[in-house]
Parts: C-alpha cells; structure tokens; sequence
C-alpha cells in the first residue's frame, strides 16, 4: 500500500557491501540484535514447538481413537512414572492437553506471529532499520525459549497422580493448587511467568516502534494492515498479560507460602481465578488471531491486485476487536454460577464482536471482488483461512449465548469451535504468512506446487479432525477426557484418520521447506510483482543485513487509495 | 425390567494406582456400598433410558425439560440456520469472486476500494441478525433462572474426587454415594460404559427440584445433556439452580470440569420416578422420609422456634440464587471420605 | 550511499546479556522451585538459587552500564531518547494492569468477605484479623513520606533542568534517605503487624499488594541511586537526562500505587476494625 515496490529497488541492490556485514555465528544467533535474525529465531522455535505440540496432539488423536485407554501407560513409563497405575494413565492425558494447549498457544502461534513475522515484517513496512530496542527484542526471544525450557521441565517431576503439571491450559484453582502437590504445576506457573515477561517486553518494543520508527511521511492511516494487527496485538498483551501474571502469582503463594486467594478454608474463591485467568485469556484468543487479520490483508491485496477495501474500517475493526475483547471474559464462565444479570450482559458483549469482524470478513471480499485473482499460494491459504475462520467464529456466536452454553460448555463443540479459530484459523494464516513471505526471507523459492498440495491435505486433514468434534459435542462428549462411552467411537475414529491425512501434509511442508532452502531458485526482490506495494518489496530478497540505511520517503498524496496505479517516484 | 443396579460394582477402574488421599477415598467409598440391604426397590431398567448419546448422531441429545425444549427450538430454528446462512453466504461469495475475478476473466482489476453503502448495510445487517439471536436468548436465561419454588425439593449434588454423593437435604439428608460401574458390569446390566453408575440419583418427575451443587476437593461440574442442565461444582460455594424433569426415565450425565485423574470416570445416573414411586425409594434410605415427614420431623424438633417450611438454610436460598451457606469445612465429605451413615444402600 | 547510516536510530552491536539474562531468570525460576519444594530437591536450590539471582543481578548490571555508556558516547539521539519515553510509559502501564491483579482480588475479598469461611466470618475485615494497622500511625506516615519525596525528586529535576548540580544531588539524596525510610517502617510495619502472613483472604491479599509495592519502592530506590551516583559523575545535562526522568516517572507510579493503597487497603479496607 503505502509506496511502490520498485520504488527503492535500485539503492536496495546497493546496499550490499558494508550494510551485509554479519557477526560471526555465534554472535549472530546467539547475541543478535537485529531483528530479522531475531524473527528467524522466532520461526525456528515456532517450527519445532508446533511439530512438538502437534505430535502431542497426535498422541491424544491415538489415545482417543477408541475408547478405552490404550497408550497412555507407554507415555507415564516415558516420563518415568508406573504405566500400569489407571491413575497415573488419565492423569498422563490431562498432562498432554496441558502441554498442548499451553505449546501451541504460548509457543506456536505467538512466536510465529509475532515474534517471528512481526520482528520480521513490521519493521520493513515502516520503512524502520530495525526495532526500537533491539537488544530487549533478544531478550524476549530468550525468555520464550527458557519459559519452554521450563515448560517440559514440569513434564518429568511429580505434579500430583503423576509425573508432569494436568491443570489444563486455563490452570484452574483449587485443581492446580491443593490438587496437584509436588514441582511440576510450579514449572508449568514459572513458564508461563518467563514467556509472559519475553511478550510483555517484545509489546512495549512493537508499540515504540510503530509509534516512532515510521519513515517520513507514513502516518498511522497509511500504515500496512499487517502493522495495524501487530499494533493492536501488542496493546492487547501489554494491557492483558500482567493480568495473568498476577494471577499465577497468587497460584505460586497459595501452593507454597500458605496464602488463600483461592482457598475457601481462608475465605478465597476459586472463581476468582477464572475471572483473573480469562481477563487475560479472552484477549489473549485474540492476539492469537490479530496478527493473522493483518497478514490475511496484505496477501489477499496482493493477489487480487487491488488495495484493500474499507482501509480504515479494517484498521479500526481491529481496534475494536481489541477493545471489546477486554469486556467479554466472563463468557467462559458461564456455568460457574454467575447471576442471570452477569450471564446476559456478557452474553450480549460477546455478540458484538462477531460484528467489526464480519466487517473483516465482507472487506476481504470486497477486496477480491473486481480484482484479478491469482491462485498463489499464500492465497489459497488465505481463501481457506477466511472460510474456515468464518465457520469457527459462527459457533462461537452459538456459544456466547449463556443459556446454549449450559449445554455446550466444557464439550467437543467448545474443542470444535477454537480448534476452527486457532489450528484453521490461526494456522492457516500463518501457512499464508510463511509461503508470503519466505522467498522474501530466506532468498529462495518454495515449490508452488508441493505449497498447494500441502495446502490440499492439511485442508481436507483438519476439516476431517475437527469438524466430527461438532457432533461430539452436541451429543455431549466431555472435554478433557481420555476415554469415552462406545456411542462416541463413530466420529472420534474419523477425526483421528483426519489427523493421519494432515500429519501427511505436514510431511509435504518440510520437504518443502527443505527443498527450497537446498535447491529453491533465487527470488528476486518483488517475486510477487505489481499486487506486493509494502516497502518490503523494494528491498533484495533476502533483505540486506540492515535495511534502510536511508529512510524512504513516502510522499503526501500517497495513500493506500492509489497505492499501485499513482505512484510517485522519490528517492 | 427393573435389574437391580447396585452393590459391589467397587470404585470401578483399577484401584491399585496412587498413594493420595483421593484414592483412599475412592476404597472408601467402594466399601461403604457393601452393607446392609433396606427394603428393595426396583429400579428401571435400560429400556427406560431417555437421556444418552447416540453412535453417529450429528445434534443435541433429546431434551427432556422446558428449558430444554425451548433451548433445543431456539438452538435447531434460529441458530443452526443462521449460522448455517452466513457460512454458506461466505462461501458462495468467495467461489464467486474465484470463479468471476480470477486472473483470467478479469485481467484488469478495478480500483474500488470505497463504497458506504454497503459497509454500512454490511454493519448494520449483522446487528439486526443479533438482536434477533438476542431476544430468544435473554428469555432463555431468564426461565433457567427462576427462583425455585417454596415447594421444591432440594437435592444437593457434591463432586469428589472421583464420584458424586447427592445429598437429600428435604428428605431426611441421607447422600447418597454414586460410582461408576466397570465395564463389564455396565455391559452386563445393559447400561453403556462409562456411563452407568451403582447408585443412581433417584429423583421425582414433574416436580420443581432444588439442585445444589458443590465441589468438595476440586472443581467438578454437573453436567446432564438430555435436561439442558450444567452447573459447576465449586469448593467454598452452593450453586443452585432449578430443574423440572417431564418424563419418567434415565437421564446419564458426566463430569464436565477438569477435576484431575479420573475425570472421565465420575458419570451421573438420573432416574425420575413418579413422586409416589420417589417416596417409596427414599424410605428404603438409611434415614429416609417424605418431604412431608421430614418437615413434621423438624417442626416437632423446634417446636418453640417458628416452624421453616423446608429447613432455614433453603429458605434464606429461595429469594436469591447461589447464596453459599455450608462452610467447606464441615461440608459432609470435604476432605474425608463420607462416613457410613449418609452413604447409601439399594 | 551505501552501507552508510543516515538515520538517527541506534543500530546496536550484537550482546550476550539478553541470552544470560534470559538463563538466569531460567536459573532462578528453577531454583525458586527447588527452594519449594526441598522435599523433592533436597538442598541443592541454594546453589540453584544463588547463581540465578547472581546471573540476575549481573545481568541488570552489565546491561545497564553498557545502556549508560552508550548515552554518554551520544548514541541517544533525540529519537532514541523518545523511543525510550515510550518504552518506559508502556512499561509502567503493564505495572499498572500487575496492581490491577492485585487490587482486584483485594476488592473482591472486602466486598464480598465469605461467609462460609470460619477465619472471615461474613465481615470485613475478616473474623480472625483481631486488629488491624491504624491507618493514621505509621501507614499515614509513610504517605507523607513518599509524597515529601515526590516533591524532592521534582526539585531534583527542576535544579538539573536549571543546570544547577548541586540542587540535583541534595534532591535525589533526599529522595533516597526519604526511600529507604519508607522501607524501614514498612519492615517494621511488617515485624510488628497483629496479623500472620497469609491463612486468611486479608492478610494474603494485604500482605502481597503492600509486598509487591514494597519490593518496587526498592527497585525505585536503586534507580535514584544510579542516578545519584551519574549525577556524581557529570552524566545529566539541562537537556538530556531520561535516565533521571524514567526514575522520576517510576517513582511518582510507585508514589501513586501507595496512594491507592493507603485509601483502599489501609483506610477502607480496614474500616471499622480494632486498630493496633
Ligand atoms: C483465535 C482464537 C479465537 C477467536 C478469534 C475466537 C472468537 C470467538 N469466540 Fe472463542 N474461544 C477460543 C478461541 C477463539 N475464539 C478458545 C481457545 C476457547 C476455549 C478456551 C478454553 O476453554 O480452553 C474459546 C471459547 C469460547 C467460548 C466459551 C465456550 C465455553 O467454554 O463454553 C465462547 C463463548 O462465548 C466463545 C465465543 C467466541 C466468539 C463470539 C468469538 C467471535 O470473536 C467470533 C466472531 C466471528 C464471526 C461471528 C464470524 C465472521 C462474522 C460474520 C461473517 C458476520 C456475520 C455474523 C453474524 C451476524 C453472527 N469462544
Ligand atoms: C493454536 C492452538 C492449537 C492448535 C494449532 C491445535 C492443534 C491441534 N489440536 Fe488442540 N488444543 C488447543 C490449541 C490448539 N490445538 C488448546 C488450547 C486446547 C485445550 C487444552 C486444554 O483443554 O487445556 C486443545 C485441545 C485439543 C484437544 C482436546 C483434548 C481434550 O479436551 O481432551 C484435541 C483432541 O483431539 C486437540 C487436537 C488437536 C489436533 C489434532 C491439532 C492439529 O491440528 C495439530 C496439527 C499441528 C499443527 C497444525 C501445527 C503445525 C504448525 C507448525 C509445525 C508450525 C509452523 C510454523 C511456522 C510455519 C512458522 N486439541
Ligand atoms: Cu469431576 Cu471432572
Ligand atoms: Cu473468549
């Protein structure tokens, strides 16, 4: 939007010599302070968290494939606890969704969004050299790893029935205080406080950048989508997570120093954790999609070679996406016995989201609609993530009703409705970020073929897992649970063969990465031509070791309403 | 008919495992039910199940409520089609710019990017698709929460770890403790596994009940599918929440809060039972009478004091909902198994 | 052109303390566990322990001198030093959503005091607190006293905006000594307190908010003391000192947080009661 491509290309080839220069490789990876090394950290730790939280899930996938318990016992004697203790085997279950869900939310889709396109991509849009402080923005990578770290520390010390920390991903109260005693729920509590301290740091770093690196000329309502996104998200979790922090704390002094925040012996109340746990965790399902909003924009502009429609409504959806978001926690509560007057004022908040993000929805087609559409494929991915995220959020307007909740709450179709969000809707555009943009980032091609094939099979795979988990869960099948009466089977043995269709693509990924980083063709620095308008495509592909040395210039007429056709030529 | 469901079916699944003092309580439980046997009863047989999931069905279980049949109308009329509608729109709209906008059929795109109209139609629609979800779903969270009445039974449901002890506070305040059956029981007695308990949470049809939940340890939640009914169990409160069943049958239930190890395998048997037949089960309880009896049993017991119609504690609870009035403390089974008296016999 | 930097930013060379620091809170966390749970461990946390803070507080330290050494060779230019405005805005909002935590549960606590917990009692303050901190005796006090020092740290700013040195370090050597008395009649507060820590919701949320905002007093206290010890060295000018100002702006949070405290914590929260 905000410039033309080919606008600064003819310095960008300049740029080599001294602007190359790279530390040696320790210091490099281990020491950086430039955030396109930093972004790459952030993808390469998403990459291995998501392989490690999917083969979680693969594992669950197995277990629940029949009923009954079949290879939970395998798993307690990997961890070193007695696979033969019926006890010890669901506890193993709780683990793995606790681990799950913690992975894929605080180590996949964070760091890959964020972390890693966001310290990639949010700078190159501004035009900006690299982050307001780029020595912070290490630090925040290093403390998602450690809070990792410590993460599958808790899996091999008792937490309780068994080795490893079952509290599920919400950490509930009194279950995770006086109901798992031993180290592991403490690991599990000083993950979250060490990641949580990484991205409270990295969202002051993206809003001081936003804020203040822009390049002449580039005010907020010229700036990319995908910056917008990043911009809200950062608010989101500066605003969110020391919430949550506190939270855990008081899980930390209940567990050992004798505090009663959540004791009812001392007067405590476990609901208060889940106020404190989801006025976090309510924004925080958010930031796990904003950023994928933005990258949705940029890519669906971009292969319809038109701007995107409604620029600012888009901006400002996000904005009130992310203000609302704070006023609607309590709509995961619904069964916990708040008042009727609590229950329909939430239930009401909540609804009004679905109404800046159909404003998303209908703009993205608007965009499409007129273009000239080219089937590349980060577009196929995001023609998938706009459908799929659409069916995701619609049942989730089904469950903000708090009297249909009762029902719903705590089953599949709550599984159903956030695994559309979040492994379709997040994932997906993460997949359209990463086949986007990495030409851009490593210098090389993927293959457009084996991307749509990969496209193909993990579509039909995760429509396959999840979609059956509707059924289960109008039916009611119980979250959380490893083992389920026969009436079940029909549908939970078709989601686990979807999972074998998408562990398949999965497959096709990384040859694909693999090819691509031994044999891909050189990309060129606007690989995706007139359509690609954002200043990262006036850079080489890859960019050099520090962009920017100049600033770009953007002129005053220039506006994302003429971004392609009226570009004016500076330097 | 009538097989006897009961006894010996111990703290179901393997009981060998841990060494916490969840477990000892399991045993304990196991233990209790052995005993003596009171007048028996015969309780429904597997024919009489209304309530329980079925392989490969697509909705909602049947509903066997009020609330449930208005939830299931506005779930089936309203909801489903809307959502349904909107997916499909989407759909159709993105095929349509595939099909119509590709590179080739329309080499040259437009440069639209404005149009108020139909941003405000695409803000405005919504809102009104809304306010008519919105409508049928306030009356619906209004009817769930109507108080109980003064008449209404009250049957306390306590989560442990890792079964169910009902307690029947109007009725003399026996509880009555619920394990699930192993497998091979439950196929045995014709039950679905996983599903089917020794004891079941015997209740009357028809008639307003009172059910309170509470979590002794952990949080549990008390989860029926087929009566529209979900209300956690929560240490240090009393939930509350009114429940009128329409038809003689078996209703099963499950556990539906994380509650640690066994959480899968703390299931809820109903059996409503016309009020006359409900009378005559709670007489075969250790210490069990009629609402009738237990209220002239506690009239003659404070004869002095002004005689509360239904014990003080449920009553100061009929204005407001969820007013917690036990202390955890000294809450029947909190922290240690229950003890012999208030467990139950069939 | 080329490979020349023609822009104010600060593009930084590449540093090892963002990984130590990283490992260090690892070290520490994990040591915090072991301290914990000792059964399990044994004594090994002491180890574990003590070099995480070690690695800690090496690591603030090594970071920010190197932070200080950078200011003084001019590498903060204007943008950078608003880069840091920013940073440290946005850093002091996240503390305040931290004491919203706290405040929140302390609020739901007193308006709600259990009923069903035999140590609350269904009042507030609960049952078993058998007498509270007068609120007019040393919390009053304390008050005055950080007010006294958020005035003494603005005439520390308003005398180096005026160049005048001298006024600078009586301002922040104020500030500090006014710090430090703070603390120490907190400690004492502590030491001398009619309730236990924790056992009951009162005690856990009093003790925990005023902990929390304590233990910031202190962080706030060593900032001036860096700045005291740059003012020594000649480092603030009229024009540039942010590193004062961000201590300044810390401090008035802290200030501000005790306000709230001392209202709903000490004044409200212990309404009523017996004091002590
Ligand atoms: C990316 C993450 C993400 C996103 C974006 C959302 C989006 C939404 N979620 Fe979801 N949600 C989760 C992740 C997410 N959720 C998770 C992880 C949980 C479970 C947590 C746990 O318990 O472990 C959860 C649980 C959850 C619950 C609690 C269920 C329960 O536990 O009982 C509820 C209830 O209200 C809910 C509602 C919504 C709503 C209304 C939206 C809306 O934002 C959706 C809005 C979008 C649309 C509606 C589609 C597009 C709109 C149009 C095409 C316009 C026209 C539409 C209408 C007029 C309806 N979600
Ligand atoms: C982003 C979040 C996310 C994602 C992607 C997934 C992905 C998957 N999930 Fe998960 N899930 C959760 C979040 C997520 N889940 C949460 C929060 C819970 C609740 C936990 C709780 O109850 O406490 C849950 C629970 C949950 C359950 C319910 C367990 C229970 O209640 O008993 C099940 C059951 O089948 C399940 C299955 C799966 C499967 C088969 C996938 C598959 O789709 C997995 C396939 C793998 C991928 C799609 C990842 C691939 C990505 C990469 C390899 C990285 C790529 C990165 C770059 C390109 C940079 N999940
Ligand atoms: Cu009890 Cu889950
Ligand atoms: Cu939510």
């Amino acid at each position: 939007m905000a410039t033309t491509a080919d606008q600064f290309q003819a310095h960008a080839e300049e740029h080599h010599h001294d602007a190359d220069h790279k530390p040696s490789f320790f210091a490099r990876w281990f020491m950086s302070t430039n955030h396109k090394d930093i972004g790459t950290l952030y993808l390469i730790f998403a990459i291995i968290a998501g392989i490690v939280g999917g083969a979680i899930s693969g594992a669950m996938r197995a277990e629940l494939h029949y009923p009954g318990i079949q290879h939970l016992g395998m798993l307690v004697n990997f961890l070193g606890g007695d696979g033969s203790s019926f006890d010890q085997q669901g506890h193993m279950w709780n683990v793995l969704i606790t681990a799950h869900g913690l992975i894929m939310v605080f180590f996949m889709v964070m760091p890959a969004m964020i972390g890693g396109f966001g310290n990639w991509f949010v700078p190159l849009m501004i035009g900006a050299p690299d982050m307001a402080f780029p020595r912070m923005n290490n630090v925040s990578f290093w403390l998602t790893v450690v809070g990792f770290c410590s993460l599958l520390f808790s899996m091999f010390v008792p937490g309780g029935t068994g080795m490893g920390a079952g509290t599920g991903w919400t950490v509930y109260a009194p279950l995770s205080t006086t109901g798992s005693v031993g180290p592991a729920v403490d690991f599990a509590i000083f993950a979250l406080h060490l990641a949580g301290a990484g991205s409270i740091l990295g969202a002051t770093n993206f809003i001081t950048t936003i804020f203040n690196m822009r390049a002449p000329g580039m005010t907020l309502h010229k700036m990319p989508l995908f910056v917008w996104s990043v911009l809200v998200t950062a608010f989101l979790l500066l605003l969110a997570l020391p919430v949550l922090a506190a939270a855990i704390t008081m899980l930390l002094t209940d567990r050992n120093f004798g505090t009663t925040f959540f004791d009812p012996a001392g007067g405590g109340d476990p609901v208060l954790y889940q106020h404190l746990f989801w006025f976090f965790g309510h924004p925080e399902v958010y930031i796990m999609i904003l950023p994928g909003f933005g990258m949705i924009s940029q890519i669906v502009a971009t292969f319809s070679r038109k701007p995107v429609f409604g620029y600012l409504g888009m901006a400002y959806a996000m904005v009130a996406i992310g203000v609302v978001g704070f006023i609607v926690w309590a709509h995961h509560m619904y069964t916990v016995g708040l008042d009727v007057n609590t229950k329909m004022y939430f239930t009401a908040a909540t609804m009004v989201i679905a109404v800046p993000t159909g404003i998303k929805i209908f703009s993205w087609i608007a965009t499409m609609w007129g273009g000239s559409i080219e089937f590349k494929s980060p577009m196929v991915w995001a023609l998938g993530f706009i459908f799929l995220f659409t069916v995701g959020g619609v049942t989730g307007v089904v469950l903000a009703n708090g009297g249909i909740d009762d029902n719903l709450h705590d089953t599949y179709y709550v599984v159903a409705h956030f695994h559309y969000v979040l492994s379709m809707g997040a994932v997906f555009s993460i997949f359209a970020g990463f086949y986007y943009w990495f030409p851009k980032m490593s210098g090389r091609w993927h293959s457009e073929f084996l991307s749509h094939v990969h496209f193909w099979m993990f579509f039909i795979g995760v429509n396959v897992i999840f979609f059956p988990m509707h059924f289960l869960g109008l039916q009611g099948m119980a979250r959380r649970y490893p083992d389920y009466t026969p009436a079940y089977q029909y549908w939970n043995e078709i989601a686990s063969w979807g999972y074998v269709i998408m562990a398949a693509s999965m497959v096709v990924f990384f040859v694909n990465i693999a090819y691509a980083l031994v044999a891909g063709k050189r990309a060129p620095g606007n690989y995706w031509g007139e359509g690609a308008t954002t200043l990262e495509w006036s850079l080489s592909s890859p960019p050099p070791f520090h962009q920017f040395e100049t600033l770009p210039v953007i002129e005053e007429h220039h506006s994302h309403h003429n971004a392609i056709r009226e570009a004016p030529r500076t330097a | 008919q009538a097989t006897a469901v009961q006894d010996e079916s111990a703290a179901n699944v393997a009981d060998e495992s841990l060494p916490q003092e969840a477990q000892v309580e399991g045993s304990v439980s196991a233990d209790a039910t052995v005993k003596e046997k009171s007048p028996s009863f015969d309780y429904y047989g597997p024919d009489m199940v209304k309530g329980q999931p079925e392989s490969g069905a697509f909705g909602f279980q049947s509903q066997h409520t009020d609330d449930g049949l208005f939830a299931l109308r506005m779930h089936n009329a309203l909801l489903l089609p809307i959502i349904v509608g909107i997916s499909v729109l989407v759909l159709f709209l993105l095929m349509w710019v595939m099909f119509r906008y590709n590179r080739r059929a329309n080499t040259v795109p437009s440069r639209t990017a404005h149009n108020t109209l139909i941003e405000v139609l695409w803000t405005v629609i919504p809102v009104l698709i809304l306010v008519v979800i919105a409508v049928p779903s306030i009356t619906l969270l209004a009817r769930q929460y109507k108080s109980p009445p003064d008449d209404a039974i009250t049957i306390k449901a306590n989560g442990y770890q890792w079964y169910w002890g009902f307690e029947y506070v109007d009725n003399g305040g026996f509880e009555v403790i619920s394990n699930m059956k192993d497998e091979s029981q439950a196929l045995a007695d014709g039950e679905p596994p996983q599903l089917a308990a020794d004891n079941r949470m015997v209740v009357p049809v028809g008639v307003p009940l009172r059910i309170q939940t509470f979590g002794a340890d952990v949080i549990h939640s008390f989860g029926v599918p087929s009566l529209w009914f979900k209300l956690d169990a929560v240490p240090g409160r009393i939930n509350e929440r009114l429940l009128t069943i329409n038809e003689p049958g078996i209703y099963y239930g499950q556990c539906m809060e994380l509650c640690g190890a066994r959480h899968a395998y703390m299931p809820i048997v109903i059996e409503a039972r016309p009020l006359d037949e409900y009378n005559a089960w709670v007489r075969t309880q250790p210490g069990g009478m009629t609402v009738a009896e237990a209220r002239a049993a506690e009239a003659a017991a404070n004869a002095p004091a002004t005689a509360e119609p239904a014990g003080e504690e449920i009553d100061a609870e009929s204005s407001g909902i969820q007013e917690p009035e036990s202390s955890v403390l000294d809450a029947p089974g909190a922290g240690e198994p229950p003890t012999q008296d208030t467990s139950p016999t069939t | 052109m080329a490979g020349a930097k023609n822009h104010d930013y600060h593009i930084l060379a590449p540093d090892i303390w963002p990984v130590v620091g990283a490992l260090s809170a690892l070290t520490f966390t994990s040591g915090m566990v072991m301290f914990m749970h000792s059964d399990f461990f044994g004594d090994a946390w002491h180890v574990v322990l003590g070099l995480g803070v070690a690695g800690l507080i090496a690591t603030f330290f090594g970071w920010f001198s190197k932070i200080v050494n950078e200011a003084q060779r001019g590498d903060h230019t204007p943008v950078v030093q608003l880069h840091m405005r920013y940073g440290m805005i946005l850093f002091i909002a996240s503390e305040v959503m931290f004491f919203v935590g706290w405040f929140w549960s302390w609020f739901d606590f007193s308006l709600f005091p259990s009923v069903i917990s035999d140590v609350i009692g269904g009042i507030w303050p609960p049952e078993s607190i058998e007498a509270v901190m007068d609120p007019l005796d040393l919390p009053l006090l304390n008050t005055m006293i950080l007010l006294c020092s958020g005035t003494t740290v603005t005439w520390a700013h308003h005398s180096l905006v005026h160049g005048d040195r001298d006024g600078l370090k009586k301002g922040l050597w104020l500030t500090i000594g006014l710090g430090i008395l703070f603390s120490a009649i907190q400690a004492y507060e502590y030491a001398h307190a009619p309730f236990d820590f924790g056992g009951n919701t009162y005690s856990s949320a009093f003790y925990m908010a005023t902990g929390f905002h304590g233990f910031h007093v202190l962080v706030g206290t060593i900032f001036l003391i860096v700045c005291l010890r740059r003012a020594y060295a000649g480092h603030f000018t009229p024009r540039q000192h942010f590193g004062f100002e961000a201590a300044a702006w810390y401090w008035h949070f802290v200030d501000v947080v005790w306000l709230f405290l001392f209202i709903v914590v000490y004044v409200w929260g212990g309404w009523g009661a017996e004091v002590h």
